[in-house]
C-alpha cells in the first residue's frame, strides 16, 4: 500500500497518536498549566516582522487553532501589553481544506491537527515564508491557484455542442487518481521545497501533481500536451532539484515524487515529439 | 522550426545539463578511472593507454568537443543551479535533502579540483608541448611526484570522492529528471545500485592514488 500512517513516520504526530485520556494527562504540561507560544507577528503586507509572546492556560486536547482562539479572547502578551489580535486562517479543522498551514517548530504543517501535548514549548508559530504575508499568520497564497489555471487543472467537458460521454476509466487508474486528487493546495510542499522562493517562478510540486492527475484521466488527456508545455520553460520541471522533502511533509501522502518524475517522463517524451513532429 | 522561445530555451538549457552529466561527462570519468587504474597493474599497462590516447588523431578536437565544452556547459549551468535554490537540510532533515545539498557541494568541489588537477596534468603538458609518445614519461613523473605528498593524497581523495558521488547520484537525479525510475520503489532500488557504482568508481580511484604512492615508477618514451 502506498499510503502511510503519519503516526508511522515518526513524524508529524497527529493521526493514530495516543491521546492522553481525563486522569491521566501528561504531567510534565500540567505542572506548568500554562502554554507558552512565540509568534512571528506582521502588521500588514510587506512591513516588517516582530515576534510576540504569549501564554495561554493549558487544556488537555487543545491544538494550535483552539490556542488562537484563547489569545484572540484576551490578546495580551506574556509581558502583560495588550495588542492586536493574533490573526490566522482556517476553516474545516480536520485537515482537509489546508487553510491553517503554517510553520510550527519550525515545520510547515496544518495548525488544526497539531496538538499541543505534542509539541515542544515555547511553540514558536511563523506565517510560511514562501507566500506574501497578509497578517501575522495569513498567507496569500494565490500564486499556487495560479499555477493551477496555468497547467489547465481541470477536464473540459461540452463546449458549444455536446461532446458525449467520456470514456472509462481502469480501476488501477482510479485508484492512482483518487490519492493524487487529495491534494488541498495547502502550500506544504512549496514551503519545505529549497527550490522554490518568493521571488522565482518555480511551480512546485503540487502544480506537477496536478498535472499528472489531470494528464491520466481519460477525457482530461485530450489536453495533456497544453498541460505539458505549460511546464516545459523556467519555472517548470526541470527546475525541481528532486529534494523531495516535498513527499515527505505532505500531509495528505501524495506520492509527490512519483508525479514528478512521471511528469518528468510525459515531458521528456513531448520534447522530443515537439523536435521531430513540429 | 521556428524560433524557440525563452521557455523552450530554459528547458533545453537545463536538460542538456542534465544529459552531459551523463555523456560525455560522466561517461568520460568512468573511462578516465578505469583507465588510470590500469597503474594498479603495472606502470606498462598504464603508460599504453596513455600513448594510445595521446596519439589519437585530431586528440585536441576531441577533447574541446567532448570534455571541455561539455564539462565547461555542466559546470557553468550548476552553478546557475547552485544559485537559483536555497538549502534547508538543517531545518528538514530527510535524506534526500541532504543528497539534494552534497550534490551542489561536490559539484562545486569537483569544479576547483579540476582547475587543480587540469592545471598540473594536461595544461603543464601542453604548456611544455609534449605530444605523443613523450607525454606518458612527462606525466608519470608529474603524479609520481605528487602522491609523495600528504597534500597531493588529500586533494586527490577529495577530488575523487566528490567526482564519483556528484556523479552516482547525478545519475540518479537524472533518471529521475528523464522519467526512469518514477515509483517510490525503483527510485529506492535505482539509488542503492548507483550507490553501488559509486562505491566501485571511488574504489577503483583511491586505489590508484596508493599505488602511484606507494609504487612511484618512472618510465622512458615508447617510441
Amino acid at each position: 500500500m502506498r499510503r502511510r500512517t503519519a503516526a508511522s513516520k515518526g513524524r508529524h504526530p497527529k493521526k493514530g497518536v495516543a491521546l492522553p485520556l481525563d486522569g491521566e494527562v501528561i504531567h510534565k504540561t500540567m505542572t506548568d498549566k500554562k502554554i507558552t507560544f512565540k509568534i512571528k507577528r506582521q502588521d500588514k503586507p510587506g512591513s516588517p516582522s516582530y515576534w510576540q509572546n504569549f501564554q495561554v492556560p493549558y487544556k488537555p486536547f487543545a491544538n494550535i487553532i483552539s490556542c488562537l482562539m484563547e489569545i484572540q479572547k484576551n490578546p495580551t502578551t506574556k509581558a502583560g501589553k495588550t495588542v492586536a489580535p493574533v490573526t490566522w486562517d482556517c476553516n474545516c479543522l480536520e485537515e482537509v481544506c489546508g487553510s491553517c498551514t503554517m510553520v510550527i517548530n519550525g515545520k510547515v504543517r496544518q495548525a488544526c491537527t497539531a496538538l499541543i501535548d505534542n509539541l515542544e514549548q515555547p511553540i514558536a508559530l511563523e506565517p510560511m515564508s514562501k507566500f506574501p504575508v497578509v497578517r501575522d499568520l495569513q498567507v496569500n497564497r494565490s500564486r499556487m491557484f495560479e499555477n493551477l489555471k496555468k497547467v489547465k487543472a481541470w477536464i473540459d467537458i461540452d463546449g458549444s455542442h455536446d461532446i458525449g460521454e467520456g470514456a472509462i476509466m481502469p480501476d488501477s487508474d482510479r485508484a492512482k487518481r483518487y490519492v493524487m486528487s487529495e491534494c488541498m493546495t495547502c502550500g506544504c510542499c512549496i514551503e519545505a521545497c529549497p527550490q522554490f522562493s518568493l521571488t522565482n517562478s518555480f511551480m512546485g510540486a503540487a502544480t506537477f501533481n496536478q498535472v499528472r492527475l489531470f494528464n491520466l484521466h481519460p477525457a482530461g488527456s485530450m489536453n495533456k500536451e497544453e498541460r505539458l508545455d505549460a511546464v516545459m520553460g523556467e519555472g517548470g520541471i526541470t527546475d525541481c532539484g528532486n529534494a523531495q522533502v516535498c513527499v515527505e511533509v505532505c500531509p495528505k501522502n501524495i506520492p509527490l515524487t512519483e508525479s514528478i518524475a512521471d511528469i518528468g517522463r510525459q515531458t521528456s517524451w513531448q520534447f522530443i515529439k515537439n523536435l521531430l513532429v513540429k | 522550426m521556428t524560433k524557440p522561445a525563452k521557455d523552450e530555451i530554459h528547458y533545453i538549457l537545463l536538460k542538456l545539463h542534465s544529459l552531459t552529466g551523463i555523456v560525455p561527462v560522466g561517461a568520460f570519468l568512468v573511462i578516465h578511472l578505469s583507465i588510470n587504474s590500469l597503474r594498479t597493474v603495472g606502470v606498462w599497462p598504464f603508460q599504453l593507454a596513455i600513448d594510445a590516447l595521446n596519439n589519437l588523431p585530431f586528440l585536441i578536437l576531441i577533447e574541446i568537443g567532448f570534455i571541455y565544452i561539455p564539462l565547461l556547459f555542466h559546470s557553468l549551468m550548476g552553478f546557475y543551479i547552485i544559485h537559483v535554490g536555497k538549502t534547508n537540510m538543517f531545518r528538514y532533515r530527510y535524506q534526500r535533502n541532504w543528497l539534494y545539498t552534497m550534490q551542489r557541494l561536490t559539484g562545486a568541489i569537483t569544479f576547483l579540483f579540476l582547475i587543480y588537477h587540469m592545471g598540473t596534468t594536461v595544461g603543464a603538458k601542453l604548456w611544455e608541448g609534449k605530444h605523443y609518445f613523450e607525454a606518458a614519461p612527462f606525466l608519470i613523473d608529474i603524479l609520481n611526484g605528487e602522491f609523495q605528498t600528504w597534500q597531493g593524497i588529500l586533494i586527490y581523495t577529495i577530488g575523487i570522492v566528490s567526482a564519483t558521488f556528484h556523479f552516482s547520484n547525478g545519475v540518479w537525479g537524472f533518471c529521475v529528471s528523464w522519467g526512469i525510475l518514477i515509483g517510490k520503489n525503483a527510485q529506492r532500488n535505482g539509488a542503492i545500485v548507483f550507490a553501488a557504482m559509486g562505491l566501485g568508481l571511488t574504489f577503483l580511484g583511491l586505489a590508484t592514488v596508493l599505488e602511484f604512492n606507494m609504487n612511484p615508477v618512472s618510465v622512458e618514451a615508447t617510441g
